[in-house]
């Protein structure tokens, strides 16, 4: 979990940016900061902007979201093993605060043989206290903080999957084949695809080559 | 402009699909028996979802970003530590234009 601290430092510049963005479309302070509540998906809420003014396409808005957060389904299928030892109310609590980070943070600790998943949440919990608070810093006083975009999120962000990937290849090198797959469809489809699908169908077809080609 | 109606259902929408989405894959496993072809299925998943986020967000980058990525890959592989890996890679995408005009 401790390798989530940095990760929530980056996480602020972002949720600034998000609220910066949010109040500049006219959208209140306050109803920014529920939205980063609620949702808690940073990319489907930037997408989401473009569609909140009046008439609010709801269908293509619900179609955007369900692509940005799709690949939740493939994390919390991923997670099923453990999640589902859990008590029901537990196992709500630790899913809802499901994300990109923690879920990548808590692979390290699953294939060390790890089976408790309070880092899951906990980094969760942490990551959403700062996205939210972000969001809120950003609403709020916007105007004296500038421009955020020289902080660089996006960098120090891959920078951490792109280890936590290699990492998991070489602790299992059975993983080598699927991770290879996944990066040549995601990167074959990214032209052809509507953004976000393209890393659910690439995530899907590793897991296929995981499941029939390794075999020992 | 967008009025507090249509806010509060589109806030509603995502809220909904954000919640539904963390649930589904959880939720459909319980209805899948278990086997060790699932298994290396789902294993198979994790690391997949993760190799294809930074691939498909390799394709529109700038030379910094997959420079800094590349280091740190190679601080991966040298220290095993992820901390490493992401202060090199951080360092990597500050000084990449100072480096280059060197």
């Amino acid at each position: 979990m401790s390798r989530l601290l940095p990760i929530c430092m980056f996480v602020v510049p972002f949720g600034i940016a998000f609220g910066i963005a949010a109040v500049e479309q006219g959208i209140g302070p306050y109803q920014a900061t529920a939205m980063s509540a609620f949702v808690f998906t940073a990319t489907a809420q930037f997408a989401s902007l473009e569609f909140l003014h009046d008439p609010v396409a709801f269908a293509s808005l619900g179609l955007v979201a369900l692509a940005l957060s799709g690949r939740h389904i493939i994390m919390g299928a991923a997670l099923s093993k453990w999640l589902n030892h859990l008590p029901l109310g537990k196992r709500l609590a630790t899913i809802m605060f499901l994300s990109d980070a923690n879920f990548a943070d808590t692979q390290t600790l699953l294939q060390r043989g790890e089976t408790d998943l309070g880092p899951l949440m906990g980094g969760g919990v942490m990551l959403w206290i700062t996205w939210v608070s972000s969001t809120a810093l950003g609403a709020f006083g916007g105007d004296l903080l500038g421009d955020t975009d020289a902080y660089g999120f996006g960098v120090v962000m891959l920078c951490f999957f792109a280890a936590t990937a290699f990492g998991m290849v070489r602790r299992a090198t059975t993983m080598a084949l699927p991770a290879a797959a996944a990066i040549a469809v995601s990167v074959a489809t990214y032209p052809v695809l509507p953004t976000g699908w393209n890393i659910i169908l690439a995530a899907v077809i590793g897991g296929l080559v995981s499941a029939f080609a390794n075999v020992e | 402009m967008l009025n507090d109606g249509s806010f509060f259902i589109a806030v509603a929408v995502l809220a909904a699909t954000a919640f539904a989405t963390r649930l589904a894959g959880v939720v459909l496993m319980a209805w899948v028996p278990p086997g060790p072809r699932v298994e290396r299925f789902l294993e198979g998943l994790a690391v997949s979802v993760i190799a294809a986020l930074v691939a498909s967000a390799l394709v529109t980058a700038d030379i910094k970003t997959v420079a800094a990525i590349l280091v740190a890959i190679a601080l991966m592989a040298l220290t095993r530590s992820i901390i490493w890996a992401m202060l090199a890679g951080m360092v990597a995408a500050a000084t990449y234009p100072l480096v280059m005009s060197l």
